[in-house]
């Protein structure tokens, strides 16, 4: 007894090295999307890790933590996390499922949410429409639409747009497409596409007879033609490959931005045969 | 009130009650399901209305929500106007949430009534999720977001007109219905109860009387069984009528001859009385006739017996003097002593004669005071038998057995002398060849309280039919030779004064007892 005693003594008294990892992974909120990524990441990425859920706290010190204990990467996953990890100086920072990702800094870089304008172009260019119209808000998606009228053009494709400031615009706008398009992209902009508005979007594509082409499966029960999903575990993946080779010593800077290498497509068979479409060779 | 009184008749027939009764059930009915196809129309072109309104609202609600969210009040009234066209919709509007009127239309102008207020809240659809949502793989939410408001006011007064077209069109069609109903139900019933009407007009028939009537209903269903049983009854009613029929002929009959030996009776009590009133003349007369050459009797007995008796002195001086000398070829001394004892008897016997006559008279007039004095009845037998002891043959031989200390009866005594003398005379004169025996005994039954008198005799008797008759008056077997018939009615008649009876048994050959009994006087 006295011996276990004097082991158990010894062992409390012998001091522990500080914990330390190399990734802190900032998670927004506990959101099945976000736990999917980070699941992803946790799989392409072996280095050591650490997860805070910003919601579990009134107000994470992050900055304190980092000093403290000196993660050699922070990982934010969600635009809540990405704007506190913005604020840290001196680590490289990598995101994942921010959609209103806008990074402000340099050591900043990760996977967005939206699928590069070509995937999207060539379900048009396989459905064989020519003019497909876009509401977007040029704050939120100007210049991912920019790129989409560039590519476009190359692929013979008119992109015609309307911008909209607010989600209330929506419906009026879309009404000023009438007649003047063949598909109707509808693109993951928060203020063009709004709960309330959403249903402008298939009324329109009902009166006019069009296929939407949408960026989730769920529109298809409303109606949508085609659904260009992203995969978030594998978005999760693809940023713990960019990780492990942040940590590899990779610089951040090295890392542009990327878009999900996987997209999700999903076709409403039904719509597409009541709008007489085919989609032969139209999957990205 | 002549109506009334007409329908009264029918009132009681079979056939009106059962019709008048299926005609107030069907009308009953008919009201009912009229009263009920009205109400249930009328809940259900409400409903039905109420349902449209809903509909129309949902509809306008769900059109209505996109303008709404994109606040175009354009299309908002012309969605509005387009509703508003519906007959039944008298006003709609469609607000915001903030409560602003985005767009309203209505039938202006007219007075809305009965109007039903119907509030659609126009929501953003429920599953659709903002793209970021969607992007983090949330799953589509229940819950609907209210951006606005329809309100839609339904005009029911269409629904009041209807119900008052199909009040009309139900009380003209339930009245239809029910004249249809009633006349075919009147045919069937004329059929059906064409059978009562038989069987009743056959009923009435052998109710009046005529047994001999039957029901012509031929069926093996209850009105045949009734008819058959009616038969049968009227039939054994029948027989029953004949036989009552001979019964009561055989009753007038039986009355007839009651009446008849009543009748008989009657004539006989006519006649007897007849015989007693005559019975009663002639004993007054011939208490009268004979009043008169008795009374010139016993005087003569009494002269004769004075003039005897002052005779005798002389007669005894002739007789010491001359001898013994004859009157009417008797010699003095027999002569003396028979004139002295046959004046005397004269007198008596003229004197009985009175008492006789009297005892008639006072029968004819029915006097009954002697009755009350006591006498013995030995004293009685007695007396009877020493006035008939001259009467008396030498070939009778008479007896008598008197009791001693038999007590008093009342009565009288010469009544019943009477009675005996008739008695001993009738035994006597029953003897053949008169010849015999005739015993008189007397005897006292103090058990019974009374006292018996018996005469009887050993002659012929008396045959059974004589034997019934023989109180009769005036009958008698001896009229030839001077019998009356009126001693043993008369016997009688003064045994039953006295409070007694006179008792006669005979049997031929062997002689008859006569007997007379008499109750002990008190």
């Amino acid at each position: 007894m006295r011996i276990l005693r004097a082991l158990l003594l010894s062992l409390l008294l012998v001091p522990f090295p500080a914990v330390a990892y190399d990734v802190l992974v900032l998670q927004s909120l506990h959101e099945k999307g976000y736990d999917e990524a980070v699941r992803g990441l946790k799989r392409s990425c072996q280095a050591s890790m650490r997860t805070l859920v910003l919601s579990d706290y009134l107000e994470a010190d992050v900055v304190r933590i980092v000093r403290e204990e000196g993660p050699r990467l922070v990982v934010a996953v969600g635009d809540r996390a990405l704007a506190v990890a913005q604020r840290l100086r001196d680590r490289p920072v990598l995101y994942m499922m921010a959609l209103n990702a806008k990074p402000a800094r340099e050591l900043s870089t990760g996977v967005g949410m939206l699928h590069e304008p070509h995937r999207y172009l060539s379900v048009f260019d396989g459905l064989g429409v020519k003019r497909v119209g876009v509401v977007y808000d040029p704050a939120r998606s100007g210049g991912y639409v920019k790129r989409a009228q560039q590519l476009a053009r190359r692929l013979g494709i008119d992109l015609v747009v309307r911008e909209v400031h607010s989600a209330k615009e929506t419906p009026a706008m879309l009404e000023s497409l009438r007649g003047k398009v063949d598909a109707v992209w509808m693109l993951p902009d928060l203020t063009a596409v709004s709960p309330a508005s959403t249903e402008a979007y298939f009324l329109f594509a009902q009166g006019e007879r069009v296929p939407v082409v949408t960026f989730a499966e769920v529109y298809l029960s409303l109606g949508g033609a085609v659904a260009l999903g992203i995969d978030r575990f594998d978005i999760g993946r693809q940023l713990g490959e960019m990780a492990q080779s942040v940590l590899s010593g990779t610089s951040v800077e090295e890392l542009p931005t990327q878009a999900p290498r996987r997209a999700l497509f999903k076709a409403n068979d039904g719509v597409l045969r009541r709008l007489k479409l085919s989609l032969s060779g139209a999957a990205p | 009130m002549k109506p009334l009184r007409r329908l009264i008749p029918y009132s009681k027939s079979f056939r009106f009650r059962i019709h008048l009764m299926f005609t107030g059930v069907v009308a009953l009915l008919t009201a009912i399901f009229a009263s009920f196809y009205v109400l249930s129309d009328a809940q259900s072109y409400r409903s039905s209305l109420e349902r449209e309104g809903k509909l129309l609202a949902a509809n306008l609600a769900q059109n209505a929500r996109l303008p709404l969210f994109a606040e175009h009040q354009e299309t908002l009234f012309s969605l509005a106007a387009e509703t508003a066209r519906y007959p039944s919709v008298w006003e709609v509007s469609i607000v915001a949430s903030d409560g602003r009127v985005m767009g309203e239309a209505g039938k202006r102008g007219s007075t809305g009534e009965g109007l039903v207020e119907l509030k659609v809240p126009v929501t953003s659809p429920g599953p659709v999720l903002s793209p970021e949502s969607l992007l983090l793989g949330n799953s589509a939410a229940d819950g609907e977001r209210v951006i606005g408001r329809v309100t839609l006011q339904l005009d029911t007064s269409g629904a009041r007109r209807r119900l008052a077209r199909m009040v009309e069109a139900s009380l003209a069609i339930g009245t239809l219905f029910w004249i249809v109903v009633s006349l075919l139900s009147y045919q069937v019933l004329k059929r059906v109860t064409s059978s009562f009407n038989l069987l009743m007009g056959g009923i009435d028939e052998i109710g009046s009387g005529k047994l001999s009537a039957r029901v012509d209903l031929d069926g093996d269903d209850e009105l045949g069984r009734a008819a058959n049983a009616i038969n049968a009854m009227a039939a054994s009613l029948e027989l029953r009528e004949l036989e009552n029929v001979a019964l009561q002929e055989e009753l007038l009959n039986a009355m007839k001859l009651e009446v008849q030996d009543e009748k008989k009776r009657v004539m006989a009590r006519l006649i007897h009385t007849n015989k007693m009133t005559s019975l009663g003349l002639l004993l007054s007369s011939m208490a009268h006739e004979i009043n008169n050459p008795n009374a010139s009797i016993r005087f003569s007995g009494h002269m004769i017996a004075k003039i005897w008796h002052d005779a005798i002195p002389i007669l005894d001086g002739y007789q010491r003097e001359e001898g013994e000398f004859y009157l009417g070829g008797i010699a003095y001394g027999t002569a003396r002593a028979a004139l002295t004892e046959n004046a005397a008897k004269v007198v008596e016997n003229s004197e009985r004669i009175a008492k006789v006559v009297q005892g008639l008279r006072d029968y004819g007039v029915g006097d009954l005071s002697g009755l009350r004095r006591e006498l013995k009845l030995n004293g009685a037998v007695s007396s009877a038998l020493s006035i008939l002891a001259c009467q008396t043959r030498h070939d009778v031989l008479l007896k008598t057995s008197l009791a001693d200390d038999l007590p008093a009866v009342h009565g009288s005594q010469h009544q019943i002398e009477q009675v005996l003398m008739n008695l001993i005379l009738n035994a006597m004169q029953a003897l053949p060849g008169g010849k015999g025996e005739v015993s008189v005994t007397t005897r006292h039954e103090p058990e019974a309280g009374q006292v018996v008198a018996e005469v009887k005799d050993s002659g012929v008797g008396i045959a059974p039919d004589t034997m019934s008759r023989l109180f009769e008056p005036f009958y008698s077997t001896k009229l030839e030779r001077g019998g009356s018939g009126l001693g043993l009615y008369i016997s009688q008649y003064i045994v039953k004064e006295h409070g007694g009876s006179l008792l006669l048994s005979s049997r031929p050959g062997f002689g008859t007892l006569a007997q007379v009994v008499l109750p002990v006087a008190q």
